[in-house]
C-alpha cells in the first residue's frame, strides 16, 4: 500500500510542480526576490545623484571649528542613515562664499555674541533639511557648552562629571520579561513579523486550498475517482492528497527561501567587488537590522520557534484536511468555491486579527482568539512576538490546534470516503451526517 | 470465481438492487443487461466495494475482496473516467501503478495494447486530444492492464463505431481464453447474445431473467418460424397456436405458442407456391424480455 501511496503522492505533486506555470511563476518570484535583495543597486545603476554629499564651509570668528567638527561628526554617528558631510574651514568672506554658492554647500557662519556667548548664521543655495538644520543647531549647542564651562572657571574632573551622561539601571519584574512588550521598537517590529511571517503563510494556505480543491475536484468530475478508489482505500487517497500539498508548501518554502538566499549572495558579492552603495534602501537594511538586534526579537523567537513550527505544520495540515473533506462532497469545482468562501473568510480573518493586535494591545478578545483553531496559526505566534501571551500559552493554543486537527481527520476521513464518490447534492447532509457515524474500510 | 449471493442495497428509502445472485467462472463472459437505472453501475460498484450492501456477500475466488485482492479486478466505468490534461502514457504508468505494477512492466504491456488497437501514434498525445473511441480503447487498456482475473466492463462499447467494437470484442474473446472472468454490462441486447454464456437482466434492481443463454433461449416455449414463399397471412393467423404475424422485409415470421405447433405450420406452408424458406429459430432475447416483464426493453 505504501508503493501505492508514493504513487499518489508523486502523482499528484508531479501535477503541482511539472506545469509550465509554477516554472513561470517561480522564475518571475525569483527575478522579483533577487531585484527586491539588491533595488539600490538596481536604483543606482540608471543613475542620479545619490552621493549626497553636503559642504559645510565654516566661516570661524570664535576659534571652534575644531570643536564643531569633532560634534558634528559624533551627533551625525548616532543617526542613522544621515548624508556625507564634508566639513570645511573657509578663509573666505561670507559675501564672497555666498556668491559662489552650489546646490549642496552650507555656509556656517560662527561669531561671538555679547548677551549669548555664541550665534551663527546659515547661508544655503535651497532650504536645508531638517536633519541638517538639528545637526548644526545640536553640535552648535555642544561648543557652546564648552565654551561656557571653559569660562566658568571648573576643573576638568568637574567639567567631565557634570557633562557625563547619567547612569541608568533598568529593572523588569514581569515573568514574560524576555518579550518586549513596552520595546520602542514594537511597532515597527509587528509590521516587519506580519510581512515576514504572516504574509507567506497566508499565501501558502489560500494557494494550498484552492490547489488541493481543484484537484480533488477534477478527480471527482472526470469519473477517474472511481478507479482511483478501485485500486486504493480512500483513506490512503485522502492521506496522499495533504502529504502532497504539504510537500508542495516545503518545496515552494525551500525555493523563496533559495531565491531570498541567492539574492544576498549577489548582493554581497557586488559590494566586494563594487564598494558599498550609499543609499536610502541600504540605511533602511543596516536600520532594520540594528533594530532587530537590539529588539531581542531573535531571542523571543528563538525560544518559540519550534513550537510555532509545529503549530504552523499542524495548522497546514488541518486546513489541507478541510479543504480535502470540501472538496470530496462538492460535485463540480464551482460549488467547491463556494463553499471554500467560509474557508478564505476565517483565514482572512486571523490575518486581519494578527495585523490588529499590536494596535488593540491587550485586547482581551484577540487573546481568546489566539486559542482558537485555524485562527490561533497566524494570531499566536504574533501576539507571543509582541508580549501579548507567553509562551505557555502559546504551547497550549498549538495543543489545543493539534487536538482539533485529530478529531478533524477522524471524522473528515469518514465524511471523504463517501464524499468522493458521492455524485449528487440530494440529501447530501443527510448522507455525510450518515457517514459519520458508520466505520468504513 | 466471482460469487455474488442475495446482495441488497438501498439508497435511502429507494431499493437499487434486489436480492441479486449470480456467479462467473474462469473463462466465463456474463452479461448483465437493464435499462439505465436499473441497478447495473450499483453491482458493479458493490462488487468493488465502492459502495457498502445492505445484504449478501460477494466473494472472488472464495475471499472477500478488500483492498488486499482487489488488484485481481480490472475495472472499465460506464464514463470516461481518465484524466485530460494527462498523456496517454502518463494515464497509463499512473493506473497502473495504483494497481501495483511497476513502470517497466507498465511500459511493456501498453506497446503491446496499443499495437493490438493500432493506436501507437498516440502514445504521448494528451487524452483530451484523442476521439472518444480512442479514449475509450485506453480506458479500456487501463481496465485489463495488470491482467486480472475478474474484468468488469461497464458499457464497453459505448461510443465506438462498429469496427472499434469488432475490435474490442475480439479482445474480450482473447480474454476469454486465457480464462479470465468477465462481466461486461449493456442496454443493447445484441451485444450480450452475441457472445455471453450467461446474463442477469435487471429491473429495478431486480432479476428479471437469468441463467445460460441457450438454455433459457431453449426452456422459452415460443419460437418464430421465418417463412419467404406466396403464403396467406390470413390462413397461417388462423391455425391454432399461432400468436401473431409480423413482416420483415419480403420474409414473414410466425410466431408460435410452443413446438408442437410447427408440424401444422408446415402442414400449410408445404402446399404453397414459391416457398424458398422455411426456418424456426429460437426467440430472442428481446421477445423473451418483453414477454416476461410485459414491457419493450428499452
Amino acid at each position: 500500500m505504501n508503493k501505492k501511496m508514493s504513487c499518489l503522492v508523486k502523482h499528484s505533486l508531479k501535477k503541482k510542480i511539472k506545469t509550465k506555470w509554477f516554472v513561470v511563476v517561480n522564475i518571475l518570484i525569483a527575478i522579483l526576490i533577487i531585484s527586491l535583495a539588491n533595488i539600490d543597486r538596481i536604483i543606482s545603476l540608471f543613475g542620479g545623484d545619490f552621493e549626497n554629499t553636503t559642504n559645510i564651509l565654516v566661516v570661524d570668528n570664535v576659534g571652534v571649528f575644531d570643536n564643531f567638527k569633532k560634534y558634528f561628526e559624533q551627533n551625525s554617528k548616532l543617526i542613522e542613515d544621515v548624508g556625507n558631510y564634508d566639513i570645511k574651514l573657509s578663509k573666505e568672506k561670507v559675501k564672497k562664499l555666498e556668491t559662489d554658492i552650489e546646490k549642496d554647500d552650507i555656509i556656517l557662519n560662527i561669531e561671538a555674541s555679547t548677551d549669548n556667548y555664541l550665534q551663527a548664521q546659515i547661508i544655503s543655495f535651497d532650504s536645508i533639511s531638517l536633519m541638517d538644520s538639528q545637526l548644526i543647531s545640536t553640535s552648535l549647542n555642544n561648543i557652546k557648552d564648552d565654551y561656557v564651562l571653559e569660562k566658568s572657571g571648573l576643573t576638568e574632573s568637574q567639567i567631565a562629571s557634570l557633562t557625563s551622561s547619567v547612569k541608568i539601571e533598568k529593572k523588569v519584574t514581569s515573568p514574560d520579561k524576555d518579550t518586549y512588550k513596552d520595546s520602542e521598537y514594537k511597532d515597527l517590529l509587528s509590521t516587519g513579523i506580519i510581512t515576514l511571517f504572516i504574509v507567506p503563510f497566508f499565501i501558502f494556505i489560500t494557494t494550498l486550498v484552492q490547489m488541493l480543491g481543484a484537484e480533488i475536484n477534477d478527480e471527482k468530475t472526470s469519473r477517474g475517482m472511481e478507479i482511483i478508489i478501485s485500486s486504493v482505500p480512500p483513506k490512503t487517497h485522502f492521506k496522499s492528497k495533504i502529504i502532497a500539498a504539504l510537500s508542495f508548501v516545503v518545496i515552494q518554502s525551500i525555493l523563496l527561501i533559495g531565491y531570498g538566499l541567492l539574492g544576498l549572495l549577489i548582493r554581497f558579492l557586488l559590494s566586494n567587488s563594487a564598494g558599498s552603495v550609499n543609499s536610502v534602501v541600504s540605511g533602511y537594511i543596516s536600520q532594520g537590522i540594528t533594530i532587530v538586534k537590539n529588539s531581542g526579537l531573535i531571542e523571543v523567537i528563538s525560544k518559540a520557534l519550534p513550537i510555532i513550527i509545529i503549530l504552523f505544520i499542524i495548522s497546514f495540515i488541518a486546513y489541507a484536511i478541510l479543504a480535502a473533506v470540501l472538496a470530496s462532497i462538492t460535485t463540480n469545482i464551482e460549488d467547491y468555491q463556494q463553499l471554500q468562501t467560509p474557508l478564505m473568510m476565517i483565514i482572512v480573518a486571523s490575518y486581519l486579527l494578527a495585523i490588529m493586535a499590536s494596535t488593540f494591545e491587550g485586547a482581551l478578545f484577540i487573546k481568546i482568539m489566539a486559542f482558537i483553531p485555524f485562527i490561533s496559526v497566524l494570531l499566536a505566534p504574533v501576539l507571543y512576538i509582541l508580549g501579548e501571551i507567553s509562551l505557555v500559552s502559546l504551547g497550549i493554543s498549538t495543543i489545543v490546534m493539534l487536538v482539533f486537527t485529530w478529531a478533524l481527520y477522524y471524522f473528515g476521513i469518514k465524511i471523504y470516503k463517501v464524499g468522493i464518490l458521492n455524485y449528487s447534492s440530494n440529501n447530501l447532509w443527510q448522507k455525510l451526517f450518515k457517514s459519520l457515524k458508520k466505520e468504513g474500510r | 470465481m466471482l460469487k455474488v449471493e442475495n446482495i441488497t442495497k438501498y439508497y435511502g428509502n429507494l431499493l437499487a438492487v434486489d436480492n441479486l445472485s449470480f456467479q462467473i467462472k474462469p473463462g466465463e463472459i456474463f452479461g448483465l443487461l437493464g435499462v439505465n437505472g436499473a441497478g447495473k453501475t450499483t453491482t458493479f460498484r458493490l462488487i468493488l466495494g465502492l459502495i457498502d450492501k445492505n445484504n449478501g456477500t460477494i466473494t472472488l475466488n472464495n475471499e472477500k475482496i478488500t483492498y488486499d485482492n482487489i488488484d485481481k479486478i480490472g475495472f472499465l466505468p460506464e464514463e470516461r473516467s481518465l484524466l485530460t490534461k494527462l498523456t496517454v502514457i502518463e494515464q497509463v504508468l499512473y493506473y497502473g501503478q495504483l494497481k501495483g505494477m511497476t513502470e517497466k512492466e507498465i511500459i511493456e504491456k501498453l506497446d503491446y495494447w496499443l499495437e493490438r488497437f493500432k493506436i501507437t501514434e498516440y502514445k504521448n498525445k494528451k487524452i483530451k486530444d484523442l476521439s472518444k473511441g480512442n479514449q475509450q480503447k485506453i480506458q479500456f487498456i487501463c481496465a485489463i492492464i495488470h491482467n486480472p482475473e475478474l474484468i468488469i466492463l461497464d458499457e464497453p462499447f459505448s461510443g465506438l463505431d462498429p469496427l472499434n467494437v469488432e475490435m474490442i470484442m475480439d479482445v474480450i474473446k482473447d480474454l476469454k481464453k486465457e480464462g479470465k472472468m468477465i462481466i461486461f454490462s449493456s442496454h443493447r441486447m445484441e451485444h450480450v447474445e452475441l457472445f455471453c454464456e450467461k446474463l442477469v437482466i435487471l429491473v429495478n434492481g431486480r432479476s428479471v431473467l437469468s441463467g445460460e443463454i441457450n438454455k433459457i433461449k431453449k426452456d422459452y416455449q415460443k419460437k418464430n418460424i421465418h417463412i419467404l414463399g406466396d403464403v396467406d397471412s390470413k390462413k397461417l393467423e388462423a391455425i391454432k397456436g399461432v400468436e401473431n404475424i409480423t413482416k420483415i422485409g419480403k420474409e414473414l415470421v410466425v410466431k408460435i405458442e410452443n413446438e408442437s405447433f410447427i408440424k401444422d405450420v408446415f402442414a400449410y406452408v408445404k402446399k404453397c407456391d414459391n416457398i424458398l424458406k422455411f426456418s424456426v429459430e429460437d426467440a430472442s432475447l428481446n421477445e423473451i424480455f418483453i414477454d416476461k416483464v410485459g414491457a419493450t426493453y428499452e
